[in-house]
């Protein structure tokens, strides 16, 4: 196995494995609050993923370093951060800025990011691609940190994809986190302490999604996470989310983690799923076969080892309250499923694309209600409305891996054509297997349909925005003032006004405001797309400004 | 829907209609509101209780250096009406700590010395720091800062809990601001027909709170008003310690630089952003940001560890470096409060003013300086 590292957290000194997480390190060590948040309250990790802002520690006296995205290393004096870190420490950021003008940008290495990249490579265009992970691969294709082996097919799969990315002769250029994306298209990044700018020719935005929690009393509290955290934790770090583990959701991720958990040595006391048992709805359970066998059996699998494993799953159930409780989180439940006691509660609701950039550059969506998401409106070629911007995978609406995958080679290959000065080629099988995963994608959705959560379903006590510590009973009179927009609520309420940015509040507070005032959900229901897109330290704006200031020069 | 028949209607329902409606409404005034929610100045502003001559005036719009520093007594005025509001208001984390113009050159202090010279006389509380004098009371700032004004009478507040507050305390007194536009005014025997969205009402006076929005109402009555929108860009951090009491300005660069009681800093002061009517909301320039955050970056330090967390566009409203209070000419049953440069500072005492005229009450100062027949 691999090295170990000593480094200290709050002065104690800890000695674990090399390769992980900061947020790993610390959750093997049995620590799950991180922070200080609003009115003393501790916080952790909850998305595993970058996006919530939670899991927010300070190391070697900087502030505002994310336990999931920063590898722990020898020496590090981790210490909990403070609600207001002291204004001294002075950033590391290199005055030496990377500006870069490829014939593509693909910004994002899931499935989706990474066979566009090999495709438009292969055809001969010049590519770069970004990643804010250390390692590529994306949610569905992640890969293990480094000196840990590959787990199973998925990761080998993915693993296989990286490396034909690496192969095809596109660049990838790995921990670099996209804060802005302006007309052009500019994008500009930061990474390790310096500033990126990209400004390409023609731009691919595979982004992916990040997860929908259901909102109930005590979502904030640490050890609450999602299931693609605890996923995260388990097969890049190995590390467990805890001993005794409740996952909770809607879709076929949920019973993938916890049999995941399980084998990995977890004792998870309760699965529960929001949609009804698959078998209660045969019609879409044979679509989704006929559509994709292999993946169906896949999913069938899953669940029998879960029951044969003793895992307690319940359908038609969803958690309704989380408690600490003597050891633990108490997490209750609105169905069948009663109450546990566990280390850990997981939870994934749906999903939401990081589509972020997308609006920031202009492009149109259209609201979905079924998946309750704003959709991209893209050509067949996956360009999106703004001409030059080619949009792949789970940014445009969930789509899943298989679906990324292809939409990524057809768009590769159109935006090589483009750059190229060709004719894009009509890629006739991988059309037709485009058409396939979207058969699979939406039979399966069929199966695990259920109600989503609405405004009016959220009890009065639960926080709507936990970075701003603002509950449902907050938002309720100024969200149905007559006339008010989303702006106003969040300016009368602060809801969406902290780190994440109303990524957590946002799709709910959009429907409820619609709902409310009689009018349909569409893109300006939503928060303005505003940069930066994620917190950015100013000292890489900083950099950027000398770096636009030398190379416009 | 309003009453058919008001003694006053609002037409604008950022900080200076809020004003004038809370006076109206504490004289039991019968009013009603009207605001049509586009991109209102109070709903992005920063917040900064200006007094001292802005450097972004004097050298941007030099003709009208010479309204603006008549204007500074009612600068003076506005923050003791600010100080009042707070209060009614129920607080508004408004502090008036001071606000620190720097100067990093000796031509700039030669500049800023003059200047406080001139603001001395017009009764601020003014004075030049050097730089051993700055680091006592702003530690924090960079050392290539050599020296500053205080002016002791600015300050800030946080302007999303006033403009709460301040509808809040209006509603709990019955008044519902009307979510319509205001297509016309106009001059019935007894009154002013208002037609808005929302249908119409005859009120005895009309009060234009409506800032850049003045000039096309008052153009349909035959009054020429030159206000302007102006798009500007402003920049939020996340929370950190709480040192920085003042309001920071710089003696030659654009930039207003301060913390709100939630350790947040922000980032503004006259960088500009886009707006294109068709489009409707005003966006942010790449430009601005960098050139913006980097300034504040270079001024203070100690904040580039901090994160940037949000970046907005606002609408903000120019006349000619004075207010505009007053009755139209042809039609004084209509009453205009536009408030102009620093206009939240501005906006209450501004919106008292015209509330003062419209219920026939005595004034405060004299409004003679800022009557709009002055276009005509
Ligand atoms: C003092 C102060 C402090 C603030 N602090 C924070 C803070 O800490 N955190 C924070 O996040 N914000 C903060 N804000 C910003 C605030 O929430 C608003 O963002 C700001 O008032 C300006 O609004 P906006 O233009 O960003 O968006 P909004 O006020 O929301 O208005 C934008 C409009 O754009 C529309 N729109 C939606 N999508 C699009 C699109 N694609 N293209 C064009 N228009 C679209 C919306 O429908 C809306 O009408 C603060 C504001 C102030 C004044
Ligand atoms: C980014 C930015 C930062 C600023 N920072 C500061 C600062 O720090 N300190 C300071 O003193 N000033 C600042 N200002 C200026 C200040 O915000 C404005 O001058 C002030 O808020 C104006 O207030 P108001 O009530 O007069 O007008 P607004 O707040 O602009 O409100 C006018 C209202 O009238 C409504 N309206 C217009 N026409 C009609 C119609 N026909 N019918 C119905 N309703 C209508 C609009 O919808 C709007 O809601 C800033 C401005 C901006 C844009
Ligand atoms: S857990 Fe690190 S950002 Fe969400």
């Amino acid at each position: 196995m691999t090295d170990t590292v000593k480094f200290h957290f709050d002065g104690e000194e800890l000695s674990l494995p090399a390769g992980l997480s900061l947020a790993a390190a610390l959750t093997t060590a049995g620590i799950r609050g991180f922070r200080e948040g609003p009115n003393g309250a501790t916080r952790g990790m909850f998305c595993g993923m970058g996006v919530c802002q939670e899991c927010l520690v300070e190391v070697d006296g900087n502030p505002n370093q994310r336990a999931c995205m920063t590898k722990v290393a020898s020496g590090l004096s981790v210490r909990t951060q403070s609600a207001r870190p002291a204004l001294v420490a002075s950033p590391q950021i290199s005055s030496n800025p990377l500006v870069e003008k490829p014939d593509i940008l693909v910004v994002g290495g899931g499935a989706g990011g990474l066979s566009a990249a090999a495709e438009a490579a292969r055809h001969g265009a010049q590519v770069l691609l970004l990643d804010e992970r250390a390692t590529s691969g994306g949610q569905f294709y992640k890969q293990p940190a480094a000196g840990f082996a590959l787990l199973d097919k998925q990761q080998s799969d993915g693993a296989a994809l990286l490396d034909d990315a690496l192969q095809s002769g596109a660049r990838l250029l790995d921990e670099t986190e996209i804060w802005g994306a302006f007309a052009g298209p500019e994008i500009h990044a930061t990474r390790r302490g310096q500033a990126v700018i990209v400004r390409p020719r023609v731009l691919i935005v595979a982004t992916g999604a990040y997860e929908q929690p259901r909102l109930v009393p005590g979502w904030e509290l640490p050890g609450v996470m999602t299931t693609g955290a605890a996923q995260t934790l388990w097969r890049s770090y190995r590390t467990l989310p805890g001993g005794r583990v409740a996952v909770f959701g809607n879709g076929p991720l949920n019973l993938q983690v916890a049999d995941e958990l399980r084998s990995g040595g977890a004792e998870v006391l309760l699965v529960a799923e929001a949609a009804p048992a698959p078998w209660t709805r045969p019609g879409a359970a044979v679509a989704m076969s006929a559509a994709s066998p292999g993946l169906a059996r896949d999913g069938l699998s899953t669940l029998m080892r879960l029951r044969r494993g003793g895992v307690p799953v319940h359908f038609k159930t969803v958690l309704s309250r989380v408690e600490t409780a003597d050891g633990g989180l108490r997490a209750t439940t609105d169905g069948a499923g009663g109450e546990v006691v566990v280390d850990a509660v997981c939870m994934n609701y749906g999903f939401q694309p990081q589509n972020e950039i997308l609006r920031l550059l202009g492009a149109d969506f259209i609201y979905e209600e079924r998946r309750g998401q704003l959709i991209c409106q893209r050509s067949d070629e996956c360009e999106t409305t703004v001409g030059g911007v080619f949009a792949v995978g789970d940014c445009c609406g969930m789509g899943g891996a298989p679906a990324a995958r292809v939409e990524g080679q057809i768009a590769g290959c159109a935006a090589a054509a483009k750059v190229l000065g060709q004719q894009a080629m009509y890629n006739r099988g991988a059309n037709l297997r485009l058409r396939q995963h979207r058969a699979f994608q939406s039979a399966l959705w069929r199966v695990f349909e259920a109600d989503s959560q609405d405004y009016a379903d959220i009890a009065q006590e639960t926080l709507v925005c936990r970075c701003e510590s603002v509950t449902k009973g907050d938002i309720d009179g100024p969200s149905q003032e007559p006339g008010v927009e989303i702006g106003g609520v969040k300016r009368a309420t602060r809801v969406g006004m902290g780190r994440c940015q109303g990524r957590y509040c946002s799709h709910v507070l959009a429907k409820h405001m619609a709902l409310a005032q009689g009018r349909s959900v569409d893109e300006r229901a939503y928060f303005a797309p505003r940069v930066p897109i994620k917190p950015v330290p100013i000292a890489s704006v900083l950099a950027a400004q000398e770096a636009l200031e030398a190379d416009d020069a | 829907m309003p009453d058919e028949r008001v003694d006053i209607a609002v037409v604008g329902g950022g900080i200076t209609g809020l004003a004038a409606a809370l006076h109206l409404t504490e004289a039991h005034a019968r009013i009603a509101v009207f605001d049509a929610g586009l991109n209102a100045g109070s709903n992005a502003n920063a917040g900064s209780l200006h007094v001292q001559l802005q450097s972004r005036f004097l050298r941007l719009y030099p003709d009208e250096a010479p309204n603006v520093e008549a204007s500074l007594p009612l600068y003076l005025a506005a923050t003791r009406t600010w100080i009042e509001l707070d209060r009614w208001l129920g607080g508004v984390e408004l502090a008036q700590k001071g606000g620190l113009m720097l100067a990093e050159s000796d031509a700039q202090m030669a500049f800023l010395e003059k200047k406080a010279e001139r603001e001395s006389r017009k009764g601020l509380d003014v004075d030049i720091l050097n730089r051993a004098e700055l680091e006592e009371i702003a530690p924090w700032l960079g050392d290539h800062v050599v020296g500053a004004e205080l002016c002791r009478d600015e300050g800030k507040l946080n302007p999303l809990l006033a403009n709460e507050a301040a509808r809040k305390l209006l509603k709990s007194s019955g008044v519902a601001i009307v979510p319509s536009q205001v297509h016309a005014l106009e001059p019935v025997p007894d009154g002013i027909r208002v037609s808005t969205d929302a249908g119409d009402c005859i009120a005895e006076h009309a009060i234009l709170a409506t800032s850049w929005g003045t000039r096309a109402l008052a153009a349909g009555l035959g009054v020429r008003i030159p206000v302007s929108w102006e798009p500007l860009h402003m920049n939020i951090t996340e929370p950190g310690d709480y040192i920085m009491e003042h309001l920071v300005q710089h003696a030659e660069q654009p930039i207003t630089l301060k913390q709100f009681q939630s350790g947040q800093i922000v980032i503004g002061g006259g960088w500009a952003a886009k707006f294109d009517p068709a489009v409707g909301t005003p966006e942010v320039l790449k430009a601005s940001l960098l050139g913006n955050v980097a300034l504040a970056a270079h001024l203070a330090p100690g904040i580039a560890h901090l994160r940037l967390m949000r970046t907005w566009a606002g609408l903000n409203t120019t006349a000619d470096g004075k207010s505009i209070i007053g009755p139209l000419p042809g039609t004084p049953r209509v009453i205009a409060a536009v408030p102009g440069d620093a206009g939240y500072t501005l906006g209450p005492i501004v919106g008292q003013a015209a509330a003062n005229l419209a219920l026939g009450n005595e004034q405060q100062f004299d409004l003679m300086p800022y009557t709009p027949a002055r276009f005509s």
